[in-house]
C-alpha cells in the first residue's frame, strides 16, 4: 500500500520534472529547428539548433533601455505574459499528458490567450512608438478575425465529447467514436490559426526588417534586454503549445483506438511537433507574405474549416 | 451515432469542394479539385470493397484518371494561356466559401427529406453529395473565368456521381464508364475552345461574352 | 441487334471518311447521297415498326424501339439528309463569296461533316434507348458533337454562341443525370431490388416505385432535358446557337435536336403517367409548355435578327410539343414535331440563302426579296405560313388537334392562352417576314444559284402542304 503510494508520488514527481524540463527545452529547440530547416532549404548552413538558447542568454545579460514616457505596464507585461503562458503550458495537454489535477476548460484557455494578447497590445500602445501602435492595431484586427476559428475548432471537439474540458477531449483513452475527419479538420484549422497567432509567414514575416509590414515584431520594437528575452521565450512557448495542440488533434485523427503507453504518445507528440515545424519551414521558404488586404482571404480558410468542424460535430450529434 | 468510413470519405470530398470555393487562385482550385476527386475515387473503391463487387474497382480507376488527368490538362491550359487567377467574382471568394458551408447544412436538411432505404445511415452520403452539387453551382455562378466554369461543371458532375454511389446499391458499370467518357470529352472540347476564346477575345473572362442578345 | 449495327455503321464510316477526303465539294456531294441511302435503309429496316405490324422491338436489354421512336428516327434522318443536300449548295456559295475572314479549309469542312455524322448517330441513338442512362449519354453526345457545327464559322460570335451552348446545355444535362439517378434510386427503393432504368420495365411496375423520388427525378429530367429543348426560362442559349451556326446546321439543330431533347422528357414522363395518371405533375408539363409558347410569342414581337427570330419560333413550337407531351399523346407530339421540323428546316435553309446573298442577318436591312428572287420569296412566305400553322398546312392540323385535346381535358385556360399566343406569334412572324419580302430590291443582293438552292426548301414546303391536305383531324382527336 505504502509502496504503491510512494510509487504514485514518484510518478507525479517524475511527470512534474518532465514537464518542467520540456517547458525549458522544447520551445527553443522547436524554434531552432524551424530556423535550421529554413536555412537548409535556402542552401545555407544556418545557426546551430541551440541558437535560441544562446540568444536568450545573450539578451538576458544585456542592459535594458526603457523610454521614460512609459508606465509600469511596459515592464510588467513581459512577466505577466510569461506567467500566463506558463500557466497555459501546464494546463493544455499539448504533450499528450498533463500533470495538472484540475481540468482545463477550453474557454479558460481561449481567455488566457486573449489576456496575454491584451497585455501585449497595451504595452505596445504604452511605449508610444508609432510602429508599435501600428502593430497593435493590426494585431487586434487579426485577433478579431481569428478568434472565431480557434473557438469553434476547440468547441466542436467539445461538442463531440459533450465536455468542455480539453483534458477529457485529448485523453487518448476516451473511446467515444469521433470520426477522424473531425480531428483532422480541427487539427488543420488549429494549425492555420496558429500560423496567424504566431505571426508566421503568409500573414506576418518573423524575419523581416521592414517595420511597416510587421505585426508582432512591430509591437515589441521598443523592448530590449531581459525584457525582450522574456518576451521571446513567451513567444517560443506559445509556438510550442499551439503546435502541440494541433499535433494532438492530428494524432487522434491517425490513431483509431486509444494508445495506452504514455511513452509512445510522448514520442509521437514530439515527432508531430517536429513535422509541423518542418511544414512551417517549408511554407516560409515557398510562400510569400500576403498583402494586408489579402489576409482576410487567408483567414477565411481557418474560419471555414472551423465552421465545418462545428457543422459536422453538431450534425453528428443530432443524428 | 457513429459515422461509417464511407460517410467520412464523402464528407471529406464535400469539405475539399467547399475549400475550393475559397480561393480565386486557379492552380489552388485545381489542387483542391484533385483532392476532392481523389476522395471520390477512394469512396468508389471503398464501396466496391464493402459491397464485394470488385468490378467497381474499374470505376474507381476511372475516377482516378479523372482526378489526375483533368487537373493536369487544365493546368497545362492555364500555363499556356498565362492566367493564374480569376479576374473577379460576383461574390467575394471567402463569402462564397462560407455560403458553401451554409449550403452543406441546408443539404443535410434536404437529404433528410429523401426517404432512406438504409435507415438514417445514408444521410451523410446524400448530404455530402448535395453539398458538392451546391458548391459546383456556386462556383459556376460566381466565377468569371472560363476555367472556373469548367471546374464548376466537373464538381456538379462529381456531386451527382457521389449521390449515385452512396444512394444506390451500385449503378451498372457501363453507365459509370459512359459518364466518365462523356465528361472527359466535354473537358477536352471546352478546353480546346478556351484557346479560341483567348485568341479571339484576348482573355477568358466569359462575362465579357455579351455580343449576342436580342437587339 | 443486326439492325442497330447496320444503321450505325454508315454514320461512323462517313465520319471517318469525312476526315480523310480532302476534296471538299466531292465530300459534300458524297455525304448528301449517303444520307439519302441511310434514310432508305432506315425505312426499309424499320418498316415492320412503321406500318404497325410490330408494336416494339427489343434489341438488347436497354435498347428498344417502338413505333413513335421509329417515326422519329425516320424524321431525324430525313432532316439531316435534307440539310446535307442543301449544304452542297450552301457551302459552294460560301467557298466563292467568303463573308468571314477565316479561310475555308478542307480540314474545317472535314470536321464539320465528321461531327454531323456523329451527331446523327447520337440523335438516332436517343430513340433506340430504353435505358434512361443510355438516353442521357446519347443526349450529352449530341451536345458535344454539335458544338463543332455551331462553331463552324470560327467567328467571335460563333465562339460565344458555342461556349454558351456547351456550358448551359452541359449543366442542364448534368441535372438530367441527377434526375436519372433519382429515378434509379426510386426503382431500387420500390419495385426492383437490383434497380432498373429501363422505361419498359419501369412502366410495368410503376405503381410500386417510390413516387416521391420518381417525381423529384422527373422534375430534374424536365429541367435538364428542357434546357436542351429550349423551354422558356432555360432557353437563353438557343437563339444564340441557332443564329450563329451555318444554315444547314441551324436546320438540323432546330429540326432534329429539339425533338431528341423532348423525346427524353417524353420517355421519363411515360413512367410518371404510368405511376400516377392524374397527379399534380401532369398539370406541370402542359403549363410549362404554355408558358414557353406565350414567352416565345412575346419575344417574337421585338426581333432584330432574321435567324434569331426563327429560333424563337422554334421555342414556340417546342412549347406546343411540350403541351402535346403533357397531354400524354405521342401521336400529337410526333405530328407537331414533323410539321415543325419540315417547315423550320425549309425556313432555316432559305434564311441561309438570303443572309448569304444579302450579307446581313439584320431584319431592318433585309427587304425586297420578292423582287430580287421571286422563287425564294414565295417559298419563304409559304414556309412562314407553314410554320405558324396557317390553314392549308400540316401545322394547322396538329395545332388544332393539340388545342382541342387540351380543351377536352379541361385545360381551358391553357387552350385560350395557347390560341392567343399562337395568334400573336403568327402576326409577329408574318409582319417581320413580310417586311423582308416586300419593298425595294436590295442593290447589293447577289443570289447564288436561286433555282438549285430552292429545291430542298421547295420539296419540304410541298411536303408540309401535303401533310396538311392529307391529314384528317377527326382521326387524331375526338371532336366535340
Amino acid at each position: 500500500m505504502l509502496s504503491f503510494a510512494v510509487g504514485q508520488a514518484l510518478q507525479i514527481v517524475a511527470q512534474c520534472v518532465g514537464l518542467v524540463v520540456s517547458l525549458m527545452v522544447i520551445p527553443p529547440i522547436t524554434v531552432g529547428t524551424i530556423r535550421k530547416i529554413k536555412a537548409r532549404l535556402q542552401n545555407r548552413i544556418g545557426a546551430p539548433l541551440f541558437q535560441p538558447f544562446f540568444d536568450l542568454r545573450k539578451l538576458s545579460m544585456k542592459g535594458e533601455t526603457v523610454s521614460k514616457e512609459t508606465s509600469w505596464l511596459f515592464r510588467a507585461t513581459a512577466v505577466i505574459n510569461l506567467s500566463i503562458m506558463l500557466l497555459l503550458a501546464c494546463l493544455v495537454p499539448w504533450l499528450s499528458f498533463t500533470p495538472a489535477v484540475f481540468g482545463c476548460d477550453l474557454f479558460l484557455i481561449i481567455y488566457l490567450f486573449a489576456l496575454s494578447r491584451f497585455f501585449t497590445v497595451l504595452s505596445a500602445l504604452d511605449s508610444g512608438s508609432a510602429f508599435s501602435g501600428f502593430g497593435a492595431s493590426r494585431e487586434v484586427t487579426l485577433a478579431l478575425l481569428v478568434e472565431p476559428a480557434i473557438v469553434l475548432c476547440l468547441a466542436s471537439l467539445g461538442v463531440a465529447f459533450h465536455s468542455s474540458d480539453l483534458c477529457t477531449v485529448f485523453s487518448f483513452t476516451n473511446t467515444a467514436p469521433v470520426p477522424w475527419i473531425l480531428w483532422f479538420l480541427a487539427g488543420s484549422g488549429l494549425f492555420l490559426t496558429s500560423l496567424i497567432e504566431l505571426s508566421r509567414m503568409p500573414v506576418d514575416d518573423p524575419t523581416t526588417h521592414l517595420e511597416l509590414t510587421m505585426v508582432h515584431e512591430a509591437m515589441i520594437l521598443e523592448n530590449s534586454g531581459t525584457n525582450l528575452a522574456l518576451i521571446e521565450y513567451t513567444h517560443f512557448l506559445k509556438l510550442a503549445v499551439l503546435l502541440g495542440l494541433s499535433t494532438q488533434c492530428i494524432l487522434h485523427a491517425l490513431m483509431t483506438r486509444g494508445i495506452a503507453d504514455e511513452l509512445v504518445r510522448g514520442v509521437a507528440s514530439l515527432v508531430g511537433i517536429g513535422i509541423l515545424a518542418l511544414t512551417i519551414a517549408v511554407i516560409e521558404s515557398t510562400a510569400v507574405k500576403m498583402r494586408w488586404s489579402k489576409v482576410p482571404e487567408f483567414i477565411a480558410y481557418p474560419v471555414a474549416i472551423s465552421l465545418l468542424c462545428m457543422l459536422i460535430a453538431v450534425l453528428r450529434w443530432t443524428k | 451515432m457513429t459515422l461509417d468510413t464511407y460517410e467520412v470519405i464523402a464528407l471529406f470530398a464535400a469539405v475539399a469542394a467547399i475549400l475550393m470555393l475559397g480561393t480565386t487562385h486557379l492552380r489552388l482550385n485545381l489542387t483542391f479539385y484533385c483532392l476532392h476527386t481523389l476522395a471520390i475515387a477512394a469512396e468508389t473503391a471503398w464501396i466496391s470493397y464493402l459491397s464485394g463487387e470488385p468490378q467497381h474497382l474499374i470505376a474507381a480507376a476511372g475516377v482516378l484518371v479523372k482526378a489526375l488527368g483533368i487537373p493536369i490538362f487544365l493546368g497545362w491550359i492555364i500555363r499556356k494561356l498565362d492566367v493564374d487567377s480569376d479576374v473577379g467574382t460576383y461574390l467575394p471568394a471567402p463569402l462564397c466559401m462560407h455560403l458553401g458551408i451554409v449550403m452543406l447544412g441546408v443539404s443535410y436538411l434536404l437529404s433528410n427529406q429523401i426517404p432512406g432505404v438504409n435507415g438514417d445511415d445514408a444521410t451523410f452520403g446524400a448530404t455530402s453529395a448535395i453539398g458538392i452539387l451546391f458548391c459546383g453551382i456556386l462556383l459556376m455562378l460566381t466565377r468569371k473565368v472560363a476555367i472556373s466554369q469548367i471546374v464548376g461543371f466537373l464538381v456538379i458532375e462529381n456531386g451527382i456521381y457521389l449521390f449515385a454511389l452512396t444512394q444506390t446499391r451500385g449503378m451498372p458499370l457501363i453507365i459509370e464508364m459512359g459518364l466518365l467518357l462523356e465528361v472527359l470529352v466535354a473537358v477536352m472540347i471546352t478546353g480546346l475552345l478556351l484557346f479560341n476564346i483567348k485568341k479571339s477575345f484576348e482573355h477568358i473572362d466569359v462575362t465579357q461574352l455579351t455580343e449576342l442578345r436580342d437587339q | 441487334m443486326k439492325v442497330l449495327i447496320v444503321l450505325g455503321i454508315l454514320p461512323i464510316v462517313l465520319a471517318v471518311l469525312s476526315l480523310l477526303i480532302r476534296n471538299a465539294p466531292r465530300l459534300r456531294l458524297f455525304v448528301a447521297v449517303m444520307h439519302w441511302v441511310q434514310l432508305a435503309l432506315s425505312i426499309w429496316l424499320l418498316l415492320p415498326l412503321l406500318d404497325g405490324t410490330v408494336p416494339a422491338v427489343v434489341y438488347s436489354p436497354g435498347l428498344m424501339l417502338d413505333r413513335l421512336g421509329a417515326m422519329f428516327v425516320i424524321l431525324t434522318v430525313f432532316v439531316i439528309a435534307s440539310a446535307s443536300t442543301h449544304a452542297v449548295c450552301y457551302f459552294a456559295e460560301e467557298d466563292i463569296h467568303r463573308h468571314s475572314e477565316i479561310p475555308s479549309s478542307p480540314m474545317r469542312n472535314g470536321v464539320f461533316y465528321a461531327c454531323l455524322n456523329i451527331f446523327m448517330l447520337a440523335m438516332m441513338g436517343v430513340y433506340f434507348c430504353d435505358n434512361l442512362a443510355y438516353l442521357w449519354m446519347c443526349i450529352e453526345a449530341t451536345t458535344l458533337s454539335s458544338a463543332a457545327l455551331v462553331f463552324h464559322d470560327r467567328t467571335k460570335n460563333a465562339l460565344e454562341a458555342t461556349w454558351k451552348y456547351l456550358i448551359i446545355c452541359s449543366v442542364g444535362i448534368a441535372l438530367a443525370l441527377f434526375g436519372t439517378v433519382l429515378v434509379f434510386t426510386s426503382s431500387q427503393r420500390g419495385a426492383f431490388p437490383e434497380g432498373s432504368l429501363n422505361v419498359s420495365e419501369l412502366i410495368l411496375r410503376a405503381n410500386k416505385l417510390d413516387f416521391v423520388l420518381l417525381r423529384l427525378g422527373f422534375f430534374f429530367c424536365l429541367i435538364g432535358y428542357g434546357t436542351k429543348a429550349g423551354i422558356f426560362p432555360m432557353h437563353s442559349w438557343l437563339p444564340d446557337a441557332h443564329s450563329e451556326a451555318p444554315a444547314p446546321a441551324s436546320a438540323v439543330l432546330s429540326g432534329a435536336l429539339l425533338n431528341c431533347a423532348l423525346y427524353g422528357i417524353w420517355r421519363v414522363y411515360q413512367v410518371i403517367l404510368a405511376a400516377s395518371p392524374h397527379g399534380f405533375v401532369n398539370h406541370v408539363v402542359p403549363i410549362l409548355g404554355t408558358v414557353t409558347v406565350v414567352a416565345a410569342s412575346i419575344f417574337l414581337v421585338r426581333q432584330y435578327s432574321f435567324k434569331r427570330m426563327l429560333a424563337y419560333s422554334s421555342i414556340e413550337n417546342v412549347g406546343l410539343m411540350l403541351v402535346a407531351i403533357g397531354l400524354g399523346s405521342g401521336p400529337l407530339f410526333f405530328l407537331q414535331a414533323v410539321n415543325h421540323s419540315c417547315a423550320k428546316v425549309a425556313l432555316f435553309l432559305l434564311s441561309g440563302n438570303i443572309t448569304a446573298a444579302c450579307g446581313t442577318k439584320r431584319l431592318n436591312k433585309l427587304h425586297g426579296i420578292l423582287k430580287t428572287t421571286p422563287l425564294w420569296g414565295g417559298l419563304l412566305a409559304l414556309a412562314t405560313f407553314a410554320v405558324t400553322g396557317a390553314p392549308p398546312f400540316g401545322a394547322f392540323v396538329s395545332e388544332t388537334a393539340i388545342l382541342i385535346t387540351s380543351a377536352n381535358r379541361n385545360h381551358w385556360p391553357l387552350a385560350v392562352l395557347l390560341i392567343s399566343a399562337i395568334a400573336v406569334s403568327f402576326i409577329a412572324l408574318c409582319l417581320h417576314i413580310g417586311r423582308i419580302l416586300v419593298g425595294q430590291a436590295k442593290p447589293d443582293c447577289h443570289p447564288f444559284q436561286p433555282m438549285r438552292s430552292s429545291i430542298v426548301p421547295g420539296v419540304l414546303v410541298v411536303g408540309v402542304l401535303a401533310l396538311g391536305v392529307l391529314l384528317r383531324l377527326d382521326t387524331l382527336v375526338k371532336l366535340p
